[in-house]
C-alpha cells in the first residue's frame, strides 16, 4: 500500500488566485462584472438618467436660461404642431424602414439560414458585413450621387426608356420631390440599405435555430409549405424579427445626419435634438425629444410581448 | 395480398455512400414491424422513404398499392413519431396535438374534443394547457405519440422513439406502444437499434447491415435461426463459429451459432456428454445469470450460468455441453 498522497502546491500567485477562484466562484464573477456593471449602471444609466431630469426642467422665455424646477411645460411643447410633426414623421418613417427591413431581410436570412453551407455561407457573412466596414458617412454621400437628378438610378431609367416610371414616383405627393435625393423615397431607401444587416442577422440567427425536424414534423402532419410557414417558421423567427426591428426602429429614430443629407430638409427627431441642444441652447426640449424615442420602443416592445412575440424564447 | 407498405429494388445513394442499397421489403397491413440495425445501416433512411422526407434514387414504394413517386409528406396517410420528439416549443400540448386537424381545417371545438381523447389514450389526460418544456422525456415522448395517431394514419413510423429514455420508462413505454398498436390495428413501423426492444414488441423485423436487409422474419425466427455472422451477432450475443470450428462439433464446414443460454457449464470436463473442454479465461456477472468464457482451443465459448450456482474460478477446468440442435448451421457467413 502506497502512503497518503501529498497535493501538489498551489503555485505562485496565479496559483493562489486559481484556488481562491475555485474556492469562491462569487469572487471571480464580481471581478468579471464589475468593470461593465460600472460602464452601464455609471456612466450610461447615469447619463440617461440626467438626460431624464433635464426633460423635466424648462427653459425661461425672457432669459434663455434653464429653470431648474420639476414642470411638465416641455414635454408639452413637443405637442405643438411644428414639434408633433417631426415626432410623427419620424415614427412613420422608423415603421416603413423596419417593415421594408422585414420583407427584405426574410428571404436572405431564410436561403442563410437553411440552405447557405460552406463556401456559400462564407459569401453570406461577407455581403452582409461588408457594407458595415466601410464608413457610414461615405455611404451615404455616395447615395446621395446614386439618387441624385443626374445620377445612375434616374440615367439607368431614363436610358431604357423608363423616365417616366421614376417620374412619375417623384409627382406622388408628400414622398415625392424634385429628385430621388431630396425626397422621402430616397431617405427610406438609405435608412433600409444602411440598418438591413441589422435585421439579417438576428433575423438569420433565430431561423438557424429552427430545427429542421420541427418543419419535418410539420409536413408530416399534413400542412402545406404555407402553412407550415404561418404556423411553425414564422412564430419560431419571430424573437428574432423583434430584435432585429428594434435596431432597425431605433437607429432610425435617433439619426440624424441621413435626414439631413438625403431628403427633403424637413426636420427628424435626431435633428431637432441636435438643433436645440446646439445652437438653440433648449438643453430641456432637446431632452424632451430624445425621451420620445425610448418611450415609442417601450410602447412597441410591450405590445410585442402581450401578442406573445416571446412566446418561443 | 395487399402491402402497407412495399419496397421494390429501392435504393437510396447519398454521393458514394450507399445508404440504402436495393432493398426488397414487405410490410403487411396491422403488423408491428421493425427495423433493427446499427447505425449507419440504413433503417432511418428507409423511414424517410416512407414518409417521403426523402426520395429513392432508384426503385418504388408503394404504401397500400399506391405508387408513392412525387407524393409530399403532407399527403401521404402516414405518420411520424421522431427521434427527439419534434414538439412545437411555442404551442401548449393541445395545439401540438391538434395540429394536424388545424391544418386540415378542422373547427376549433372538433379538434380540442380529438386532441383531449388522444391525450386520454397515451394517458396525459389534464395536460393539454402545458408547454412541452414543461414536461418530462417520457411525457413528450406520449405527446408526440398522440400528435401524429390524432390523424388516423394508415401507417405509424417510429424513429428510434425511446432511445432517449432511461430503462425502466422505456420498458413500460416498450409495453405501453405495444397495447396501443394491438388497440388500434394501425401498421407501425418501428425503428431501433435495440435488439431487445426489436424482439419484444415487433411481429415481424427486418435486420439491417449497410444499406441492405440482411434477414426478415418473426422475432423468433431471427433470434433461433439467424442467417449470417452479421444477424448471429448483432441480435442477442452468441458463440459465433468459423466452419473449422463448426466442423468439430458437428462434422460439417460451415459458419455456425450457439447461444450462451444453451451451453450449460459442468465442474467435470470428464464427466459423459460433455461436448467440449476448456480452461475458463473470464466470468461476467449479469444480475440473474454470469456469462462464462471458456477457452476451448483455438475458439471461446460463452455460456449462460445461474447466478446461484458456484462460479468456477478463471483458469479452471471445465466441459461445456448442450443439445444438438442448439448449434444453428448459418447459411452465408
Amino acid at each position: 500500500m502506497a502512503g497518503p498522497l501529498s497535493y501538489p502546491r498551489a503555485d505562485g500567485l496565479t496559483g493562489r488566485l486559481s484556488d481562491l477562484f475555485w474556492r469562491r466562484p462569487g469572487v471571480l464573477l464580481a471581478l468579471l462584472l464589475a468593470p461593465p456593471l460600472l460602464w452601464l449602471g455609471v456612466i450610461y444609466i447615469g447619463s440617461l438618467f440626467a438626460l431624464l431630469t433635464q426633460s423635466f426642467f424648462a427653459i425661461d422665455e425672457f432669459t434663455g436660461m434653464i429653470r431648474r424646477e420639476f414642470t411638465l411645460k416641455t414635454y408639452g411643447e413637443l405637442f405643438r404642431p411644428a414639434n408633433f410633426d417631426i415626432i410623427v414623421r419620424t415614427v412613420s418613417m422608423a415603421a416603413s424602414v423596419t417593415l421594408a427591413s422585414v420583407v427584405l431581410a426574410f428571404p436572405i436570412a431564410y436561403f442563410a439560414a437553411r440552405h447557405a453551407r460552406g463556401r456559400w455561407k462564407v459569401l453570406f457573412y461577407l455581403g452582409v458585413m461588408l457594407p458595415l466596414w466601410s464608413s457610414y458617412l461615405v455611404k451615404v454621400y455616395a447615395w446621395k450621387l446614386i439618387l441624385a437628378k443626374e445620377g445612375i438610378i434616374s440615367w439607368a431609367l431614363q436610358g431604357a426608356g423608363l423616365g417616366f416610371v421614376l417620374d412619375g414616383i417623384l409627382s406622388l405627393p408628400v414622398i415625392g420631390g424634385n429628385s430621388l435625393s431630396v425626397s422621402y423615397i430616397g431617405t427610406f431607401m438609405v435608412f433600409v440599405y444602411v440598418w438591413l444587416p441589422f435585421m439579417i442577422l438576428p433575423v438569420q440567427a433565430s431561423l438557424e435555430r429552427v430545427p429542421v425536424n420541427l418543419i419535418e414534423a410539420s409536413g408530416d402532419l399534413g400542412a402545406s409549405s404555407r402553412q407550415t410557414f404561418v404556423h411553425v417558421i414564422l412564430p419560431l423567427a419571430l424573437p428574432g424579427i423583434i430584435a432585429g426591428s428594434i435596431f432597425t426602429f431605433s437607429l432610425t429614430l435617433g439619426d440624424y445626419i441621413i435626414p439631413q443629407i438625403i431628403g427633403s430638409s424637413r426636420l427628424f427627431i435626431g435633428q431637432a435634438v441636435y438643433a436645440h441642444q446646439g445652437t438653440a441652447g433648449n438643453i430641456p426640449l432637446a431632452a424632451a425629444f430624445a425621451v420620445v424615442p425610448i418611450v415609442v420602443m417601450a410602447v412597441y416592445l410591450w405590445i410585442a410581448k402581450r401578442k406573445g412575440a416571446f412566446d418561443a424564447l | 395480398m395487399t402491402f402497407a407498405v412495399e419496397f421494390q429494388d429501392v435504393s437510396r445513394h447519398f454521393g458514394d455512400i450507399r445508404a440504402v442499397d436495393h432493398v426488397d421489403l414487405q410490410i403487411a397491413e396491422g403488423t408491428f414491424f421493425a427495423m433493427l440495425g446499427p447505425s449507419g445501416s440504413g433503417k432511418t433512411t428507409c423511414l424517410r422513404l416512407i414518409s417521403g422526407f426523402d426520395q429513392p434514387s432508384s426503385g418504388h414504394i408503394r404504401i397500400f398499392d399506391t405508387p408513392s413517386e412525387g407524393v409530399p409528406p403532407n399527403r401521404r396517410q402516414v405518420n411520424t413519431v421522431f427521434q427527439d420528439y419534434a414538439l412545437f416549443p411555442h404551442m401548449n400540448v393541445r395545439d401540438n396535438v391538434a395540429y394536424g386537424l388545424m391544418v386540415r381545417g378542422d373547427g376549433k371545438a372538433h379538434r380540442h374534443q380529438q386532441a383531449e381523447e388522444m391525450l386520454s389514450l397515451v394517458k396525459l389526460d389534464g395536460f393539454g394547457d402545458r408547454k412541452p418544456a414543461q414536461l418530462s422525456g417520457g411525457q413528450r415522448q406520449r405527446v408526440a405519440l398522440a400528435r401524429a395517431l390524432v390523424n388516423r394514419p394508415r401507417v405509424l413510423l417510429l424513429d428510434e422513439p425511446l432511445g432517449a429514455l432511461d430503462l425502466k420508462l422505456r420498458e413500460q413505454m416498450q409495453e405501453e406502444l405495444k397495447s396501443l398498436q394491438q388497440r388500434l390495428g394501425i401498421t407501425f413501423v418501428f425503428v431501433t437499434h435495440d435488439q431487445g426492444e426489436a424482439l419484444s414488441m415487433a411481429d415481424s423485423l427486418a435486420v439491417f447491415n449497410e444499406g441492405r436487409i440482411v434477414q426478415v422474419g418473426p422475432p423468433q425466427e431471427i433470434y433461433e435461426k439467424p442467417r449470417t455472422r452479421f444477424v448471429a451477432d448483432f441480435v442477442g450475443s452468441s458463440n459465433v463459429f468459423d466452419p473449422q470450428i463448426t466442423i468439430r462439433f458437428a462434422n460439417v464446414a460451415r459458419w455456425s451459432s450457439l447461444r450462451p443460454e444453451t451451453v450449460s457449464l459442468t465442474p467435470a470436463p470428464d464427466a459423459t456428454g460433455v461436448l467440449a473442454r476448456g480452461h475458463v479465461r473470464s466470468t461476467r456477472y449479469l444480475g440473474s445469470s454470469i456469462r462464462v468464457t471458456v477457452d476451448v482451443g483455438g475458439a471461446d465459448i460463452t455460456a449462460q450460468h445461474p447466478a446461484s450456482a458456484p462460479v468456477p474460478q478463471p483458469g479452471a477446468e471445465v466441459g461445456l455441453t448442450w443439445a444438438t440442435d442448439a448449434l444453428h448451421l448459418m447459411d452465408q457467413d
